[in-house]
């Protein structure tokens, strides 16, 4: 009873500590807006941004240093929506999942209320996120050592099985043909176990994958350029006429939120255990949030045409995911990601040792930076939702005056995120399939989903069979995951067979 | 230590007092070169970790040491440290493009392996800021508690590397061929994947950079069992344990790679005087008390050599024996 006692006012002392000192508010006001900018902008990622920040937050108090990152940092992925909701322009691959709602909610004029729901989900991501961060500070052990490769692999398996869903009815083999031809590109570059270069031919840039960020702007981006450049108008085609981007519209956007909440809380919290095991990678937290409000949904057939599920779900998991991954960094002094990388060679020169020592000696500095993510989360809405209205504005630009300037920024992504001028012409080719597959309806998100979790599949299989041979699976954590796997794919097969019964006609409608 | 860096300094001052008395005119005219001119310092490694950490310090403190001068950090990385370096080699003599890459890549080198478009005898070597000294590292909950319960195991264990072609690959499976180390190489173990698989149990033990294992043992998650390099007093040096001949070659090898760590680089040709002027300035640069103090803070040790000391041990350490070379070739070139 003391010592829960002691706790509280551990937890509440770091909140009151860290609002009423108008030092570092200022900074996480600093460092809200530098992480709004850089997440905007596609191809400059996170961890760039820490990076640079790090001369600065030299001889910086510890905590306030500390927050200084924290902040910037959580915030990154909320602006990222932006572009990806309004121009169909992902900032990188958790994005991607975004767009595929977002960007149709845009062309139906509803910019303002798409971006309301989304910055909102962000928001309750993120903070989510910090709570299933405090929860999880006495079983992180467990947790996170029961995810071994065996589980990754399963895990990667599970989402590849949710193409079945994303395709839309009667678009299944479609769905999966698109899907494999991810996959397949996902195994380009290095073998993981025999180090042989595939399909790189003497191309270096090829070595390491191809670009997700490439593949996905290629993918997206720039068929929904080719297409409204040659419709002509502007990209909320509401008839000519300007829907004004009301405060009302926002509103009716960050409502859906609440409306939605069992599905955002789950998703949240689905990313924040994604996050907090180190080796799944960001793009999975989102892509298996937005499956999965997909699979539960009663209206499946709704997502891909602008279904506001579709934008919640991964801009939770993408924003609590970022809680998670702090978890495993400051208590194991292992980094879960690698922004998280950067940021634990920040905290060292901050003069903190991340490690179990944490939990006794530093227990505030954690309270501190779980309120920072909370309230650098609310900071980051509130000015989203403030300046949203002019941004919405954009979609009604009329396309020969976007469609360059948009073109511009996609190339400049793409360059930027590698610094490698080969990846434009892979963006080319590729764009050159990716506008095939939107000329003539087929679904499009099954190829990032094979080409993101395929890469993750593989080498996780490999791994898996190296340490425990054929038998890997028969762990109790692995058996849950093939019994979702097989209910998935069984629930898929008998969804589409009896979709195709009661719909026989129009179902493509 | 105290004493040794008390002779470099002393000499420093009279290299440099020879150089001053040498060559005023040529120096003069290098460092006048430099005002006003951008200087590109190319990371082979994506931003963050160790070689960005090191490249961004010696950057920003080399540029305050050749005034007048603008120093801009590229990250350009891929195909584990080669297209970085590549792109190094490549780029034009003119002393306003330098930058730091693995040391690892001797061993492509040497078996003239796929994607190496550089010979790393012929660069221009500024210096280097630390060494990384290689360990033998096990998981806490291990019952392997020294080098001699290692080797005497009966059934193998698992040890991780990172992906194949690596240096940690290379040298994990070279020194378990010729001394026969009763382990299983796990690949793909990139970054800090290896330590959470050590908590997990799934491995045991892996051979890394020291620097990489510090915080691992210091959090009580692992212990140290022997050491290639380095001067821990209290950890076995392999090369002392180890009796086979090819073994102390290889290792000897292993160690010069790791002594020449954090290394800073140009292209083929950069003229003298200018080379002259940048390996000053890194010097300066490695000597500045800033740069010692904020190391410290981050963890870098600093450790430099400079200039011809480095060429010297990038010379001896490509010059290997036949079989030497036939034993990376062989563990680079991994079995179908």
């Amino acid at each position: 009873m003391g010592a829960c006692r002691l706790m509280i006012d551990v937890m509440f002392g770091s909140l009151v500590g860290l609002l009423t000192n108008p030092q570092t508010m200022g900074l996480m006001l600093i460092a809200v807006m530098i992480g709004l900018i850089v997440g905007a902008t596609p191809g400059i990622g996170g961890r760039l941004s820490i990076a640079l920040a790090i001369p600065f937050v030299f001889g910086m108090d510890m905590t306030q240093g500390a927050v200084f990152l924290l902040t910037m940092h959580a915030v990154n992925g909320t602006s990222g929506q932006i572009s990806s909701i309004m121009f169909g322009v992902p900032g990188d691959g958790d994005d991607a999942a975004t767009t595929i709602d977002g960007y149709p909610m845009a062309k139906k004029g509803e910019a303002g209320r798409a971006l309301g729901a989304s910055i909102t989900a962000s928001g309750f991501g993120g903070i989510v996120g910090a709570i299933v961060f405090a929860v999880m500070i006495p079983v992180l052990e467990p947790v996170v050592l029961s995810f071994s490769p065996a589980e990754f692999f399963l895990l990667a398996v599970l989402g590849i099985t949710f193409i079945a869903f994303l395709a839309g009815k009667g678009q299944i083999f479609k769905g999966i043909i698109v899907g494999l031809f991810g996959m397949m590109l996902s195994t380009v570059g290095m073998d993981p176990q025999t180090g042989t270069a595939r399909y790189s031919g003497d191309y270096l840039f090829l070595w390491d994958g191809l670009s997700t960020i490439t593949a996905v702007l290629a993918v997206f981006a720039i068929p929904e350029m080719i297409a409204l450049a040659a419709r002509g108008g502007s990209i909320a085609s509401t008839g000519g006429e300007i829907v004004k981007v009301s405060y009302r519209q926002l509103f009716a956007g960050v409502l859906e939120v609440p409306r939605h909440w069992f599905l955002a809380v789950r998703t949240s919290i689905i990313g924040a255990i994604i996050g907090m095991v180190p080796g799944l990678g960001g793009s999975a937290a989102a892509w298996l949030c937005y499956g999965h409000a997909v699979q539960t949904s009663k209206t499946p057939e709704r997502f891909g045409h602008g279904a506001v599920e579709g934008v919640i779900a991964p801009e939770t998991a993408s924003n609590a995911k970022e809680g998670g991954s702090l978890l495993p960094t400051l208590f194991f002094g292992i980094p879960g990601s690698s922004g998280m990388a950067v940021m634990m060679g920040a905290f060292l020169i901050l003069g903190i040792q991340p490690g179990p020592a944490m939990m006794t000696q530093n227990i505030d500095l954690v309270w501190t930076l779980i309120w920072a993510l909370v309230v650098g989360n609310l900071i980051a809405i509130s000015f989203l939702l403030f300046i949203t209205r002019w941004v919405a504005l954009l979609t009604f630009v009329n396309a020969a005056m976007l469609v360059p300037f948009i073109l511009v920024l996609v190339m400049v992504g793409v360059y930027s995120a590698e610094g490698q001028w080969e990846n434009l012409i892979i963006l080319l080719l590729i764009a050159a399939i990716g506008w095939g597959l939107q000329r003539y309806d087929w679904p499009r998100a099954p190829f990032v989903i094979g080409l993101v979790l395929g890469k993750i599949a593989e080498e996780s299989l490999h791994k898996a069979l190296g340490l425990w041979g054929i038998g890997f699976f028969t762990r109790p954590l692995s058996l849950v995951l093939i019994g979702l796997i097989a209910a998935t794919i069984a629930y898929a097969i008998y969804s589409n067979v009896k979709g195709k019964n009661v719909m026989p006609a129009g179902a493509g409608s | 230590m105290k004493k040794n860096c008390t002779i470099r300094v002393a000499l420093a001052g009279a290299a440099l007092a020879a150089f001053s008395l040498a060559g005023p005119a040529a120096a003069q005219e290098g460092a006048a070169f430099f005002k006003g001119k951008t200087v590109t310092y190319i990371v082979a490694t994506a931003p963050g970790g160790g070689y960005d950490t090191y490249g961004r310090l010696v950057a920003e403190y080399m540029q305050k040491y050749l005034p007048g001068s603008t120093f801009v950090v590229r990250n350009m990385p891929g195909a584990g440290h080669l297209v970085g370096t590549n792109a190094i080699y490549a780029s034009k003599p003119d002393g306003l493009t330098i930058g730091s890459f693995n040391t690892g890549l001797i061993y492509n080198q040497l078996i003239n392996a796929d994607g190496v478009r550089f010979d790393l005898s012929k660069m221009s070597w500024v210096g280097k800021a630390a060494s990384e000294s290689r360990i033998v590292a096990v998981a806490a909950q291990s019952p392997i508690k020294t080098w001699q319960d290692l080797v005497s195991l009966k059934d193998p264990v698992n040890f991780a590397v990172a992906g194949p072609g690596s240096a940690s690959y290379v040298e994990t499976v070279m020194l378990a061929n010729v001394l026969k180390l009763p382990v299983r190489i796990q690949t793909g173990y990139n970054g800090t994947d290896d330590q959470l698989a050590m908590r997990r149990g799934e491995i045991v033990g892996s051979i890394a950079s020291r620097s990489s294992y510090d915080q691992f043992v210091k959090n009580g998650f692992g212990r140290l069992i022997a050491q290639i390099g380095g001067n821990d007093p209290n950890l076995p040096q392999m090369s002392a344990v180890v009796t086979d001949a090819r073994a102390k070659e290889l290792l000897a090898l292993i160690e010069s790679t790791g002594e020449i760590a954090r290394l800073t680089a140009g292209p083929p040709a950069i003229p003298a005087d200018r080379l002259e002027v940048l390996r000053g300035a890194f010097k300066q640069a490695m000597e500045d008390t800033d740069l010692r103090a904020r190391a410290e803070k981050i963890g870098l040790p600093v450790d430099p050599l400079y200039g011809e000391a480095i060429v010297r041990m990038i010379n001896a350490a490509l010059k290997q024996s036949p079989e030497t070379v036939a034993l990376l070739k062989e563990s680079m070139e991994r079995k179908k």
